[in-house]
């Protein structure tokens, strides 16, 4: 058992060392679908979730309910919804964009808003409450008081989009269903690293999941240099 | 210039009972009391940071108003941006230098590049009150401004407040511990006990001859 592990791992390093055409065009598509996917569940989810952190209306907290409920969404439950909405008879079937990246981007940014969107709130609330006499003191207006409740989250916000880089980067449920694993096409590491577990080979699929792993590592030592840069620059 | 009559309660507590109470601008109130009395809620009403039970009235509208919460914050950015919120770009220029001044009165100049958030308690309370007086107040409330502060920073902030005063002739409304700091800055003194106005009038008076025990008792444990 233990020499299968030792196996992926020498089969990961020099898959890596080889500069293998097919594994290097899996990685380019999982990388083109994680930044997008990553990216646009910030763009919706913070905005979203410092708006709900901030506000103080009647109702707020079956909203914040309803959105750490979303957090907990069933990979595959989206990967259906977003087949059958996309599907040749589906409402957005016209639009031709079954078993492609776009799709696949579509259905993870479903998946990862609400987490994006709850970690802000549960972030930004507090802060929030922790600024807002002192801001509404200095006499700032509703806007800029949101947008400094938001500033004193911004490490939490890195952690935050790291988490939602991860997930999309490691989820499979989804993507294998509106992407359908198509060679030279949809084919990313986690749909890979499925389909050779499936075909018994174990240290092969392994090795993916190292490498991905490896990728998710580098983006962190990346993230964590950029954010002890940040706050030696804030001194 | 402002008039307020309110109560306020949390869950069967009524922690301020006040009416007919009135501040007006070129005058200085020490809001004392011991702990819990309602000074704070008392301050934040004022402010209009959290609400009561009641009405504010002012005589002709509602004055520009600064408040410092007893919990001095620090934003997360450097001095210097920190005394420039809500300045327009416009105006950053002119804002720029104010705000190097008063940094420099409080001690802080040589900082102005650091993170506020590395600042002391002592050092936030300096900043939160070097960021106040960046506007022209009409009413400036201040929540235990000096209480971190050391005895030299505790002179340096009455005498900027005091520049401040007499500059813009502002109300203002100090909540203190200190009969001391009340004597020194202060024309009137509200004491509060339980919520209510135990007792109210000229500082001078009212610290040197005390009609309440519980004014009376106060006075002899706080100095
Ligand atoms: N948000 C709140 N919920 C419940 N009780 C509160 C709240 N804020 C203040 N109080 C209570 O109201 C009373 C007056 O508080 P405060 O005005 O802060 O007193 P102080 O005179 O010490 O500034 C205290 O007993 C305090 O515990
Ligand atoms: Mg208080």
């Amino acid at each position: 058992m233990w020499s299968n592990v030792t196996a992926a791992f020498e089969k990961a390093f020099a898959l890596m060392g080889e500069g293998n055409t097919l594994l290097n065009e899996i990685v380019a598509t999982t990388m083109e679908m994680c930044v997008q996917s990553s990216l646009y569940a910030m763009i919706i989810g913070v905005p979203i979730g410092a708006l709900v952190g901030v506000a103080r209306f009647p109702g707020r907290r079956a909203v914040v309910l309803i959105m750490r409920t979303l957090m907990g969404l069933p990979a595959v439950a989206v990967g259906i919804l977003v087949y059958l909405l996309f599907s040749g008879t589906g409402p957005f079937g016209k639009l031709g964009l079954m078993y492609s990246v776009e799709l696949m981007v579509i259905a993870q940014v479903i998946l990862i808003t609400p987490v994006v969107a709850g970690f802000t709130e549960t972030a930004v609330a507090p802060a929030y409450d922790a600024m807002r006499d002192t801001a509404a003191g200095m006499g700032l207006n509703k806007a800029k008081i949101a947008l400094l409740a938001v500033n004193e989250t911004k490490y939490q916000l890195v952690a935050t989009y790291l988490f939602a880089f991860s997930r999309s980067i490691a989820e499979v449920g989804a993507v294998q269903i509106v992407g359908g694993n198509i060679l030279h096409k949809t084919r990313v590491m986690t749909t890979a690293i499925a389909l050779n577990y499936n075909m018994g080979q174990f240290s092969l699929a392994l090795a993916l999941g190292i490498i991905l792993m490896l990728i998710v590592l580098g983006l962190n030592v990346v993230a964590s240099a950029l954010q002890a840069g940040l706050k030696k620059r804030n001194g | 210039m402002v008039e307020i009559s309110v109560t306020k309660k949390y869950g069967e507590r009524t922690v301020l009972d006040v009416s007919g109470l009135r501040f007006e601008r070129g005058r200085i109130y020490a809001v004392m009391g011991s702990n819990g009395s309602g000074k704070s809620t008392l301050a934040a009403i004022l402010a209009g940071v959290i609400k009561g039970n009641g009405e504010i009235i002012y005589d002709v509208k509602k004055p520009v108003t600064g408040y410092m919460p007893q919990k001095s914050f620090a934003f997360d950015m450097s001095l210097t941006a920190n005394m420039l919120l809500g300045r327009s770009l416009r105006e950053r220029k002119e804002a720029k230098n104010k705000a190097m001044r008063l940094l420099e009165e409080f001690g802080l100049g040589e900082m102005r590049r650091k993170n506020a958030k590395k600042l002391s308690g002592g050092e936030t309370e300096k900043l939160a009150l070097a960021r106040l007086m960046m506007d022209d107040c009409e009413l400036l409330i201040l929540d235990e401004p000096t209480a971190a502060m050391d005895v030299n920073a505790v002179e340096r902030a009455e005498k900027t407040i005091m520049d401040y005063f007499e500059r813009l002739r502002p109300a203002i409304v100090i909540v203190t511990h200190s009969p001391a700091q009340a004597r020194r800055l202060a024309d009137e003194v509200i004491f509060l006990d339980e919520g209510r106005v135990e007792e109210k009038g000229s500082a001078e008076e009212v610290l040197a001859t005390p009609r309440s025990d519980k004014l009376r008792k106060f006075l002899s444990v706080n100095g």
